[in-house]
């Protein structure tokens, strides 16, 4: 059974079992590693992408519930080359250590950022509760997040 | 080749089992009638698959997929809410998110908006439904089953050609025998003037699994005194349940938080918890009093 994604605005097509994690499809076959399966429980958020605008949790997503929808991953985020205003502040702030909980930070924070154009610091605390990060200790993350409110 | 356990070709190769990747399907329900005509047809390979959170963490907790699922989380009818004057009916496939939201203006169901507006994290409340909850009968820590039984839910049970109401302490003992074809549909609500509250505990301040929780409905008689008191305890013992012990105690008297904790203290000997890799038993029941002090002085100030 063929399992037709639109991912990043591309159409693409996986073999794979439709129970399969969308965040083994993303990376296997679609070769697309910012997602990365970490917990596969759903409470990390490393593996966030964005799925009909909403952020979605890609270890607890079956490739086959994915199909008809609007993927994003976090490559798919910058048009063109030029950084969001997220990414810019997550460099501005030198936000990022290891870099394995970004890519879902980087997902979670776009979203925050076009629901809530002016989130405040409790909001943008609130949205990251399922982002976990064992480097950073947050602060930098949430100071790059209120930059780029301001920058709007 | 990765090395997921979804990844593997056939986890039964050589049995003849039907549960080869050819043999799996999700087949995604655009209507009732057609989700139960599909798991009666599936029998004892299939499932429901609403949110799937619970679902798709089968792996890590080695135990394996059905060979097909049945997607409800498109049928119209199960992720409706409809709010009475006297009744409440919330579809089975309704996601705690939308749960949270539709209750947040309703004070008597605080218990119920908490639990599903606090449970877990943003995203897994955007996808977990209140009946894959109820309906997962390994799930312990399951926020909307206790706050539930203290709102005297009724569950509707549907099948080919039939359609059942029972209660949900009923439901929570026949859960894991519930024959294939058998689908839970709705949760009924009746409505009373009661002050609601949900405390629970987590292991941080948000994000995880509660070591224990208690949600209480109470009403209470023109001279404030506790007229009907419902307790329930959930994520304690591996099934949540009511506190019939501490209702009784709390009936007749005025709502004080601190003696309420002072006697659940006194009973709380009467719950075996459950050991945990993250808790162990003994924690789990020793924060009780904490919680009914919590609970009962939130609901006072609703």
């Amino acid at each position: 059974m063929v399992l037709n994604l639109t991912v990043n605005g591309d159409r693409r097509s996986s073999l794979a079992d439709p129970i399969t994690p969308l965040v083994d499809v993303l990376r296997e076959d679609f070769h697309l590693t910012g997602a990365k399966p970490v917990c596969r429980e759903g409470f990390c958020g490393a593996c966030m992408v964005l799925v009909d605008g909403a952020p979605a949790l890609s270890c607890l997503v079956p490739a086959a519930l994915a199909e008809n929808c609007e993927i994003f991953t976090v490559e798919g985020l910058a048009v063109d080359g030029t950084l969001t205003p997220i990414q810019t502040a997550l460099e501005a702030c030198d936000a990022v250590q290891c870099g394995m909980c970004f890519p879902g930070m980087v997902v979670t924070l776009t979203h925050v950022l076009m629901e809530k154009p002016g989130a405040t610091r409790d909001d943008i605390r609130a949205a990251l509760t399922g982002n976990i990060c064992r480097c950073t200790g947050y602060e930098r993350i949430v100071e790059a997040a209120l930059l780029a409110v301001a920058a709007k | 080749m990765p090395t997921h356990p979804n990844f593997r070709v056939d986890r039964t190769e050589g049995t003849g089992a039907m549960n080869t990747p050819s043999a799996r399907s999700i087949y995604v329900a655009r209507s009732l009638p057609a989700a139960i005509d599909a798991l009666d047809e599936c029998g004892p390979a299939g499932a429901p698959f609403a949110g799937g959170t619970w679902i798709m963490r089968s792996p890590i907790r080695h135990e394996p997929h059905q060979p097909h699922y049945v997607a409800i989380g498109k049928i119209a009818e199960l992720t409706a809410i409809r709010i009475d004057a006297d009744v409440v009916e919330i579809g089975a496939a309704v996601t705690y998110a939308a749960l949270a939201s539709a209750l947040a203006d309703l004070p008597e169901f605080n218990v119920l908006a908490t639990a599903a507006g606090r449970s877990a994290n943003p995203a897994v409340r955007a996808m977990a439904t209140v009946g894959g909850n109820l309906a997962t009968s390994g799930f312990a820590a399951a926020d909307c089953v206790p706050a539930l039984l203290c709102l005297d839910a009724e569950i509707e049970i549907s099948s080919r050609g039939d359609q059942v109401r029972i209660g949900l302490e009923h439901f929570l003992k026949i859960r894991p025998t519930l024959e294939p074809g058998r689908l839970l549909t709705r949760i009924i609500l009746p409505r009373s003037d009661r002050k609601t509250a949900h405390a629970r505990l987590p292991l941080r301040k948000s994000g995880d699994y509660p070591a224990a929780i208690v949600s209480l409905a109470l009403s209470f008689d023109a001279a404030a005194r506790v007229q009907a008191a419902r307790i329930a305890v959930g994520s304690v013992e591996p099934v949540a349940r009511r506190w019939e012990r501490l209702e009784a105690a709390l009936v007749g008297r005025p709502l004080d938080p601190a003696q309420a904790a002072e006697v659940a203290a006194e009973l709380a000997r009467e719950f075996t918890g459950r050991d945990s890799v993250e808790l162990p038993a003994w924690y789990r029941v020793s924060v009780l009093p904490s919680l009914v002090r919590r609970a009962a002085t939130a609901a006072l100030g609703t």
